[in-house]
């Protein structure tokens, strides 16, 4: 899978207007000079052969070289551990949030609570992070001025303090509980039309015990598959956040590679963010299984 | 809002890289911001400069995308000149320098008691290296033009000899072009972190981010901050952002959306510095609609330079006439403004026959703020004289593959005070490497050969005002205007450079009010 990914886009940005070396030349480099590092960074070969080179060496670590001579490895050392943070932060405080309301709304089902959460839910899922990320900068930075309105990096190339990551992780995980609320009422309601949670109910046990003991456990592979989804949206999502709040992570490298045709940078951040995928897939998937009694 | 900051400094960048970086030499005080009273020592500076992760080079003579880098690399290695207020090119680590008759061989002079950051001084030696490297990078032959490796030598432990291939006035104007000088010998993979001779050396660089401490021995003179903290930008929106709220002391080049509200607030500094970028529209000269001079006149008479420069750059910025290199001291302000002129433009494009039933596509992009806006306002402009001018916008990669060089009419920008010698040599002498317009002007070539060849200087003026006569009346620039470079400061900051183009990275000026 991950292979033909990575081979689409190769393909991909064989097929953008431009190339490396004419995209990051200088303008006093002339015709030749720009053939020569076309010929320098291999973009004069075919594109298929480029993409055997890359993907054999990937195995032993190496992400070969950006169009501009760095390490690719090097480009993504600190941007990586950033987004995850970034990431794993909004996916922590996702999952709980959207548990919480939609247990909360599926107390009462047809309730005030539960209609005001399947309001705000479907409302909050509409919004793109650029519109709440926006909105979270006027309200807690520039207006309140609470909050530091961007992010400053310290010499270990993290944010330099935990309140520059509280906007970027707020935009990322709004939008993102509100879709996963959604997926957790939804499991609830299936499963109070099961015959053994209704007949909890019939036997007159409290609504908490009922949703926690009787319905939630039904409801976990639904709930862990939905929210293990949310990973591809959420890194999708911090190359947004990511500028808006001069993040330091992975999307904006990713944003600049692409403008710059950078093959084998681009090609490096897809196989990092499909190898997160991949492994919080995989979570979802054990998740299941042991719920579901049956291993893979 | 995600604008190719590349491209920003590619043009910056000129003929070569890190270029007009470097200060003054000091005691410009003409040149910087504020008065507030007396240079206080102490401090530190937080800059914001735009960059992108992606492009980050460490290397003093790669190929920087990011102005975050220039600024790193320009306050930690010395230039050999610097541009200056009143002169293109001033003295910086050489302190003075020398032609011979026939203005071929140039010797410059390094300072006296000029240092690495690790206390070994600095040799004739270390510069030639230096030089040579920077001549084998691909764009070497861009970055020193008319200058073979060879032909930088070193003569005694002070003094670089350059033999250029041809009589050339300017040369001392190329080596404040990105002559970043290192040390002898360093290897390519200490490049980042290399010892270099600049007012301020680098304590830590990560990820586009990096802090600076004060060279306490810099031969340049006091350097008044302790310390500047540079912090890179993806983008201008977030610098602004971050400017508001206080984060840091100064945003460079923060474009004229982030002046306009940072107008308003009495506690943002909006450093306004004139000349910055030029953003021409290109008329092919050699065929297409636009060969015929009377065509390209008509076009600078149609366009209303006045409301260009109020609806496409806020009012941050100058009109212009035509002429590339406006910074220039020998910029002839006695050429007379070119005004708008319908009914002339009318006339003479009926004299050239020109097909008025037509649409013609003006070619932009969307690379620097307000280029697009400059094609659309100038394409409704055209409309008044009754030529239909379609806006075709092209992502910046297409457009430099397809149109920069090629297209009958495009717009096009240069971000910085570049003399009229270097757009003459680079853009609008016969056969030279970037002739948009693809112009070629015997009158012209003359001039300029006479211009660069003059060691006197009262011919040398002679020669660069009839340059630019021919340049005013018949080459492929409109030029409507200039935009002026915007930094942003919080008040306590003073001392910040009024120079255009890469003049802005000079900050060894800089201090800060209690």
């Amino acid at each position: 899978m991950l292979l033909v990914l990575l081979a689409v886009v190769f393909a991909a940005i064989e097929l953008l207007p431009g190339d490396a070396a004419s995209a990051t030349s200088e303008r006093g480099e002339g015709a030749a000079g720009v053939a020569a590092r076309r010929h320098l960074l291999g973009l004069d070969r075919p594109v298929w052969e480029r993409f055997w080179d890359w993907i054999t060496a990937l195995p032993t670590g190496d992400l070969g070289t950006s169009a501009r001579g760095e390490r690719v490895t090097d480009l993504l050392a600190d941007p990586l551990p950033n987004t995850v943070l970034l990431g794993a932060t909004a996916f922590v405080l996702t999952a709980l949030g959207a548990l919480a309301l939609g247990l909360w709304a599926a107390a009462r089902p047809r309730g005030t609570v539960d209609r005001i959460v399947d309001l705000t839910s479907t409302a909050a899922f509409a919004l793109p992070e650029f519109v709440v990320s926006v909105g979270l900068l006027l309200a807690l930075s520039l207006w309140t001025g609470w909050l530091p309105a961007a992010t400053v990096t310290s010499a270990d190339g993290s944010p330099a303090s935990w309140s520059m990551l509280v906007m970027p992780v707020l935009a990322l995980t709004i939008p993102q509980t509100g879709w996963n609320t959604r997926i957790v009422r939804a499991a609830l309601a299936d499963q109070a039309s099961t015959p053994h949670v209704e007949a909890a109910h019939l036997d007159g046990l409290p609504t908490r015990r009922i949703l926690l003991r009787h319905a939630l456990p039904g409801a976990w592979p639904a709930i862990a598959t939905g929210v293990a989804t949310a990973t591809g949206p959420l890194l999708g999502g911090a190359v947004v956040v990511e500028t808006l709040f001069n993040y330091p992570g992975i999307g904006a490298v990713l944003a600049g590679a692409v403008a710059d045709r950078d093959t084998p940078v681009i090609a490096g951040v897809v196989a990092c963010a499909a190898a997160l995928i991949t492994v919080v897939l995989l979570l979802a998937d054990l998740v299941r299984a042991r719920t579901l009694g049956a291993r893979p | 809002m995600n604008w190719n900051r590349r491209q920003v400094l590619w043009a910056g960048g000129g003929m070569g890289a890190a270029a007009l970086l470097a200060a003054c030499g000091g005691g410009n005080d003409a040149a910087s911001s504020g008065s507030g009273g007396k240079p206080r020592k102490g401090g530190t500076l937080r800059i914001g400069a735009l960059g992108r992760s992606s492009a980050i080079v460490r290397d003093p003579h790669g190929v920087q995308g990011n102005e975050s880098d220039y600024l790193v690399i320009a306050l930690v290695h010395d230039t050999l000149t610097a541009p200056g207020l009143k002169d293109n090119a001033v003295g910086r680590l050489a302190s003075s320098w020398k032609p011979s008759k026939d203005l071929k061989t140039w010797r410059f002079t390094i300072a006296k008691g000029a240092t690495f950051h690790d206390g070994t001084p600095v040799t004739a030696d270390d510069v030639v290296w230096s030089l040579r490297r920077l001549r084998h990078t691909p764009a070497g032959a861009a970055r020193l033009p008319g200058m073979k490796a060879d032909h930088i030598t070193a003569e005694g432990k002070d003094t670089v000899v350059v033999v250029s291939d041809f009589a050339n006035a300017e040369l001392p104007v190329m080596m404040r072009l990105s002559t970043f000088i290192l040390k002898k010998n360093t290897p390519d993979k200490d490049m980042a972190k290399a010892p270099g001779t600049g007012p301020f050396k680098l304590d830590w660089y990560r990820g586009g981010n990096a802090r600076l401490l004060r060279n306490e021995h810099w031969h340049g003179g006091q350097v008044y901050l302790d310390a500047i903290e540079v912090t890179m930008f993806e983008s201008p929106q977030a610098m602004a952002n971050a400017m508001m709220s206080g984060q840091i002391d100064v945003a460079s080049n923060a474009g004229p959306v982030a002046a306009r509200t940072a107008d308003a607030r009495k506690d943002i500094q909006v450093v306004r510095r004139p000349d910055d970028m030029a953003m021409p529209v290109v008329m092919r000269t050699s065929g297409g609609p636009f060969a015929d001079p009377k065509v390209r006149e008509a076009m600078k008479l149609v366009v209303d330079r006045e409301a260009m420069v109020k609806q496409v750059l806020s009012g941050y910025g100058t009109v212009a006439n035509d002429i590339l290199g406006t910074a220039d001291p020998d910029y002839a302000k006695s050429i007379p403004q070119r005004h708008r002129d319908l009914t002339k433009a009318k006339k003479l494009l009926k004299e050239a026959e020109f097909d008025l039933s037509r649409t013609y596509e003006l070619v932009t992009t969307e690379d620097v703020p307000g280029l697009a806006e400059s094609a659309t306002l100038f394409a409704s402009q055209a409309r008044e004289a009754g030529v239909k001018i379609k806006v075709v916008k092209q992502e910046s990669g297409t457009f430099y593959q397809k149109t920069w060089l090629k297209g009958d009419l495009y717009t096009n920008y240069w971000g910085t005070n570049d003399s009229l010698v270097f757009f003459a040599s680079k853009t609008m002498t016969t056969g030279s490497g970037e002739n948009e317009a693809d112009w070629s002007d015997k009158g012209f070539d003359a001039a300029y050969h006479k211009a660069i060849a003059a060691a006197d200087p009262t011919a040398r003026t002679a020669a660069l005002r009839e340059l630019q006569q021919i340049e005013h009346d018949a080459s492929g620039y409109l030029l409507w205007g200039m935009a002026d470079g915007i930094d942003l400061a919080a008040p306590k900051v003073h001392g910040l450079p009024k120079l255009p183009g890469y003049g802005r990275v000079q900050l060894e000026n800089v201090w800060l009010a209690r």
